[in-house]
């Protein structure tokens, strides 16, 4: 257990990472140059794993809806906005309002696939992340 | 982006493409996720990888976005894609154990938090140094503590 909580967290922290090197590039080069440089690094990376591991092509994915591939295009402008914003707002503040958008974003879209939720819970969450976005908004960047 | 704005203006742009790229983040949660229901996880990461390199490329090629620098960044920069790519190997090891997703992400949250007040306090890889103020804390506060309870009530995964 102590393992698994280990490596989520770990997988946090590289997130992190990875925006801070993704950001550290964009000062030199350009956002969508880091970008691109994320993305073929990780192609690159998941390739290789792939192939020793196998199983790539494993179960139907011809079956899946069109749109779930393009996850690769916004993730593209996704990683661009981070490698642009950490140098500009810091890490701690990209992050967390990258965050809070994920968080506001995520569940109107769980309420519109009508993913199962408490209303208070999601009221209450959303509340607390607009209070949070109002006070970081006085702050100094 | 011009010189010209207001220091308020340009906050207000950072902030509002912070937030916008949280949205692009949860779609993109989606998409990926769907793509793993069907094929599996190397092809749910593999996909976006190769699309995204393509749309980076074309982009690149049109745009011609000019560099910041002519010095050549250090060669460690170029490698922020497989910090990413290990990422999902070990978040999809965590999800599967009694932590469930909740936990997963939960967890994840904390630990990119932590380790991004620790680089702003510590500027590491030459981005900018900044101390966080009790302003920043009290911000930090309210926005986990209302993703967490999207998290475990709210089914905010």
């Amino acid at each position: 257990m102590i393992w698994f909580a280990t490596l989520a967290i770990l997988a946090g922290v590289l997130v992190s990472l990875s925006r801070q090197i993704n950001g550290r590039l964009a000062l030199s080069t350009s956002a969508m140059e880091s970008s691109f440089w994320n993305h073929v690094v990780g192609l690159a990376f998941i390739t290789i794993v792939a192939l020793l591991v196998g199983g790539l092509f494993a179960g139907d994915p011809a079956a899946s809806p069109w749109w779930a591939y393009l996850g690769g295009p916004v993730g593209m402008i996704f990683i661009a906005a981070g490698s642009w914003l950490i140098a500009r707002i810091g890490a701690a503040q990209t992050a967390l309002l990258i965050i809070a958008g994920q968080m506001i974003f995520g569940g109107l879209l769980d309420i519109f696939i009508g993913a199962p939720g408490y209303l208070w819970a999601r009221t209450l969450g959303v509340g607390l992340i607009l209070a949070g976005m109002w006070v970081a908004q006085g702050s100094k960047t | 982006m011009g010189m010209t704005q207001s220091p308020q203006t340009r906050q207000f742009i950072y902030f509002a493409a912070a937030f916008g790229a949280g949205g692009l983040l949860s779609l993109m949660v989606l998409f990926n996720g769907t793509l793993a229901t069907y094929g599996s996880l190397f092809f749910a990461s593999w996909v976006p990888h190769l699309t995204g390199t393509v749309a980076a490329l074309l982009f690149l090629l049109v745009l011609r976005p000019t560099r910041a620098q002519s010095a050549r960044p250090p060669l460690w920069a170029n490698l922020g894609g497989e910090a990413g790519a290990i990422k999902v190997k070990l978040t999809s090891a965590a999800m599967n154990s009694a932590l469930a997703l909740s936990g997963t992400i939960a967890l994840g949250l904390a630990g990119q938090m932590v380790f991004s007040l620790f680089a702003d306090m510590r500027g590491l890889f030459g981005l900018p140094q900044r101390t966080p103020v009790p302003r920043d804390y009290l911000a930090l506060t309210l926005i986990i503590a209302g993703s967490l309870i999207l998290i475990f009530f709210g089914s905010g995964s």
